[in-house]
């Protein structure tokens, strides 16, 4: 509590004024030539807010876009479609001289500190770097700078003529923030600067970026997917999930008291620090699914263990309904699948190919749970297609039988009750149950058993 | 986490699956010799997880790398033994390798001492000669009742036998653990071949199973991908099925879940644990991160700068942190305490062990020194009378003792310990009674 009133002190000393204003940005990576096929949707449509002054966390599993997403605010990606505004200016549409002059405000940590410092330059050229680029001032001031900046950090002045391999990893994080400081931006995107670190050293560097936001006033964005270090440092914390922003709220609110299907199960999957702690484990199925192919309508269908049941199913048991739900993720997975040549002649040929027939797939799947005819019927006609090499059919035929809204529809960010989140989530509608009830009920059903 | 049973205890008569006693591995490099692990002793009971935590350069993963045997040049082992209890093994090589073959028995141990040797260690070596590497400690009759394979002294051929065989183990990125020109399954099949004699159908159809063991689906179809088409927590599990794949009876992880996200991290996790449970499988997990330590280790060993600092049950050690460096360690976690306070850190980076201890290492960095700590290499002991199977190497213990007598008693047995090491390094147990070095018998 203690840290939502300190954020909103700060934002008050601030005067809560919004520095960068996110719209409906999307960042699509063409496949290019003619055999592209589908573009690689890493950002999909987010919009949000950075107040002056604040730290957002910006969360996610790998490959859920939340890197793009910061290349792309300090324009090292072009944006596919949507607005950046900073400051009130629109920077996806400058560009020459005019986004030189703006790139003075924006600076990037990057996470590895090991690729991210040319190891032919010294220390001190490289955090002069900006300051030469930018013809910041004298070259004397600019040495003077410096050498005030290592001491900012915690380096001390004769570092300026080592080289980045003599430094431990926390001293090259240092030197990389250095040069982010170099020309007093307002705003530094932090893409993951802890993670290659050792925690005693993260603590350090944690520490410093505090100080240094303090000092300066700086604004963060901060990339990272422990949520430890997250909940420690972020005033509010954005979660990601293929693209999208699944949840949004302040850190205390966002932690101790989750919307979102997806961050209930992201929180419950971090292990704590204390053997003793009972604490109910939702175990995600599979991966999340490719950028190139993201489901339909909600962007966490595919993993949900909540997911809303279409009308007619909704007295299923939850086992059988884990078994359908895995049976259509065989199946999506093999409809993308690439076949080799060998693998069509051997089609072909009726020989035997790397796909088990669909009757072992139906044993693994199904081998021990009781199907009710209403069902069996349907997978016997998904079972004809795939015997029939029409994968993508059966597919379909899955996704309009046992397809709910979850599958159809895009939700949309809804305000939660109660909390100060917005959350990406058909559940928040009110003829739903919400995704907290139903996680409780599944726990306690499946601690009975 | 497991709880070990009677019935495992029985099946090796509550003896350690692996013993590593006084382990001491050195690179020599140009500039200085450095003590990459020194003098490290800790056990592995079946059915058991037995965690080392430490930060990058503490020494975890040479320690790892040479109970496995894959130290090399500038590297080397310098001392101390790892004493692989598994039955089956020691009987293949004693009847493969009965020249290298050598008796211990109490029996041969007293003759031994009949004829000249004074002491325990000296019968010992008085019997063992350079090339022995399989040990046979009880005999009924004809059959070897107990003994062991000391890996350190294996030959290279016998190693390839008990990697993958006996002990296998999962590297931190699975992508570079696997060949990304061969197919998952030709990988899977190649350890099946070379340990089992599979080949052909009967070996794609074990592949296949053992694949669908480690949870992914359509397995019949993932044996014939490349480890390219499998995601990252796939990959892992394929790593994990080839390790499981001649069922070993210790699976040694060195970060298996660094590289993953945290959901897939939680399923690795109860993949581990399950499999564990099927097999009664020994795991030693290595990793830095405290956490993952905390769900998975039923014993947990904390390195610093090449030694074992502290070692305890993982319920006693993170309710009840005694060495300065785990508490220091354990508060540098975010979220361990109030989100507005600062985080505590520990001052100044970890030294590299390249000269013989003859002081503490932590000392310079501790927020507890005091004068003794600069000349007195602490030694791991109980931290008091009641808790026998909590160890710390620091001189602020035994609790129970008042500070002079705890120094004396680290400085009488680090003496003691390196006299045992200068008249016999292979002794096995005849040294250090009563300290933590052998914490793993007193549990």
């Amino acid at each position: 509590m203690s840290k939502q009133t300190a954020m909103e002190s700060e934002a008050t000393a601030t005067t809560g004024e919004t520095l960068v204003e996110v719209r409906n940005l999307k960042k699509y990576y063409e496949g290019g030539g003619m055999f592209g096929g589908d573009p690689v949707k890493a950002v999909d449509g987010v919009s949000f807010d950075i107040q002056k002054g604040e730290t957002l966390g910006l969360v996610g599993e790998s490959g859920c876009g939340k890197t793009t997403l910061g290349r792309t605010l300090v324009q090292l990606e072009d944006a596919t479609d949507g607005e950046i505004h900073f400051d009130g200016r629109d920077i996806t549409s400058i560009s020459g001289e005019e986004l030189k002059a703006w790139r003075q405000d924006t600076q990037m940590v990057f996470q590895d500190p090991e690729s991210s410092l040319n190891d032919r330059m010294t220390v001190g050229e490289i955090v002069r770097e900006p300051l030469d680029v930018h013809d910041w001032k004298t070259p004397q001031e600019r040495r003077a700078r410096v050498r005030e900046l290592l001491e900012t950090v915690g380096l001390r002045e004769e570092h300026y003529y080592r080289y980045p391999h003599q430094f431990s990893g926390g001293q090259r994080q240092r030197i990389g923030i250095a040069r982010a400081l170099a020309l007093e931006p307002d705003f530094i995107v932090l893409d993951e600067p802890v993670s290659a670190l050792d925690v005693s050293v993260q603590a350090k560097v944690l520490n410093l970026l505090e100080d240094l936001q303090n000092e300066f006033g700086l604004t963060y964005l901060f990339i990272a997917h422990d949520l430890a270090v997250v909940r420690h440092i972020c005033d509010r914390v954005a979660v990601m999930y293929l693209g999208n922003i699944m949840e949004l709220g302040p850190a205390d609110d966002l932690f101790d008291s989750p919307s979102n299907p997806y961050t209930h199960a992201l929180l419950s999957a971090i292990p704590e620090p204390d053997p003793t702690s009972k604490r109910d484990r939702i175990t995600l199925r599979g991966t999340p699914p490719s950028p190139r192919d993201p489901p339909e309508g909600c962007p966490f269908s595919t993993r949900c263990p909540v997911k809303i049941k279409p009308e007619e199913y909704r007295d299923l048991d939850d086992e059988l309904w884990t078994r359908i739900e895995v049976l259509r993720e065989v199946i999506r997975e093999r409809s993308r699948a690439e076949r080799s040549l060998s693998d069509r002649a051997r089609e072909l040929l009726g020989m035997e190919t790397r796909y088990s027939s669909i009757e072992e797939i139906r044993e693994e799947v199904f081998g021990d749970v009781a199907v009710p005819s209403r069902v069996e019927t349907h997978i016997d006609e998904v079972a004809d297609y795939v015997r029939a090499g029409k994968e993508a059919e059966a597919r379909r035929y899955l996704f309009e039988e046992f397809g709910s809204e979850c599958d159809y529809e895009r939700p949309e960010l809804y305000d939660v009750d109660g909390v100060q989140s917005v959350s990406l989530c058909h559940r928040h509608q009110s003829e739903h149950e919400e995704p907290a009830t139903v996680y409780e009920r599944q726990l306690s059903a499946s601690g009975s058993k | 986490m497991s709880v070990l049973t009677d019935e495992r205890r029985e099946r090796t008569d509550g003896r350690p699956l692996l013993e590593i006693s006084h382990l001491q591995t050195s690179f020599y490099t140009d500039k200085e010799v450095i003590r990459a692990v020194d003098d490290v002793s800790f056990d592995i009971h079946p059915g058991e997880t037995v965690g080392i935590v430490g930060e990058s350069g503490s020494g975890k993963s040479v320690t790892a790398r040479s109970i496995m045997g894959l130290i090399e040049s500038p590297g080397r082992i310098d001392g101390g033994a790892v004493k692989f209890r598994d039955l089956d093994t020691v009987r293949r090589f004693a009847k493969k390798y009965d020249k290298r073959t050598v008796d211990v028995t109490d029996e041969a141990l007293a003759e031994a001492k009949g004829n000249d040797a004074e002491t325990d260690a000296d019968a010992f070596r008085s019997l063992v000669s350079k090339k022995d590497f399989v040990f046979v400690e009880e005999r009924n009759g004809d059959e070897i009742t107990a003994g062991y394979v000391d890996t350190t002294r294996a030959p290279d051929g016998a190693m390839r036998n008990v990697r993958g065989g006996g002990i296998a183990m999962v590297f931190q990125d699975p992508l570079t653990s696997l060949n990304p020109v061969y197919t998952v399954g030709n990988q899977i099949k190649e350890s099946l071949r070379i340990h089992r004699g599979l080949s052909g159908q009967a070996a794609t159809e074990k592949a296949i199973d053992l694949l669908e063991a480690v949870g992914i689906p359509d397995a019949a179809r993932r044996v014939r991908e490349y480890p390219h088409q499998f995601s990252g927590g796939m990959r892992q599990r394929a790593v994990i099925a080839m390790a499981l794949a001649c069922d070993p009876e210790l699976l040694i992880c060195d970060e298996p879940t660094t590289a993953l996200d945290v959901t897939i991290q939680a399923q690795i996790l109860e993949l581990l644990d399950d499999i564990q449970e099927e097999r009664d499988l020994g795991i030693m997990f290595i990793t830095h991160d405290m956490g993952v330590i905390a769900e998975i280790a039923d014993r947990v060993n904390v390195m610093y700068a090449g030694e074992i600092v502290e070692t305890a049950g993982a319920v006693d050690l993170f309710e009840n942190p005694r060495h300065p460096y785990t508490r220091g360690l354990l508060q540098s976690i975010p979220g361990t305490q109030g989100p507005d306070e600062r985080l505590r850190t520990i001052e100044g980076d970890v030294p590299t062990p390249n000269e013989k201890p003859t002081y503490c290492r932590f000392a310079p960095r501790c927020p507890e020194a005091f004068d003794a700590c600069d000349r007195v290499h602490p030694v791991p002991v109980a931290v008091n009378e009641d808790a026998a199977d909590h160890a710390a190497a620091c001189l602020l213990y035994p609790e129970d003792r008042s500070r002079e007598d705890a120094v004396t008693l680290h400085d009488e047995q680090g003496k003691g310990e390196t006299d045992a090491k200068t008249s016999g390094t292979t002794t096995g147990g005849a040294t250090s009674d009563g300290t933590a070095a052998d914490g793993g018998d007193t549990q």
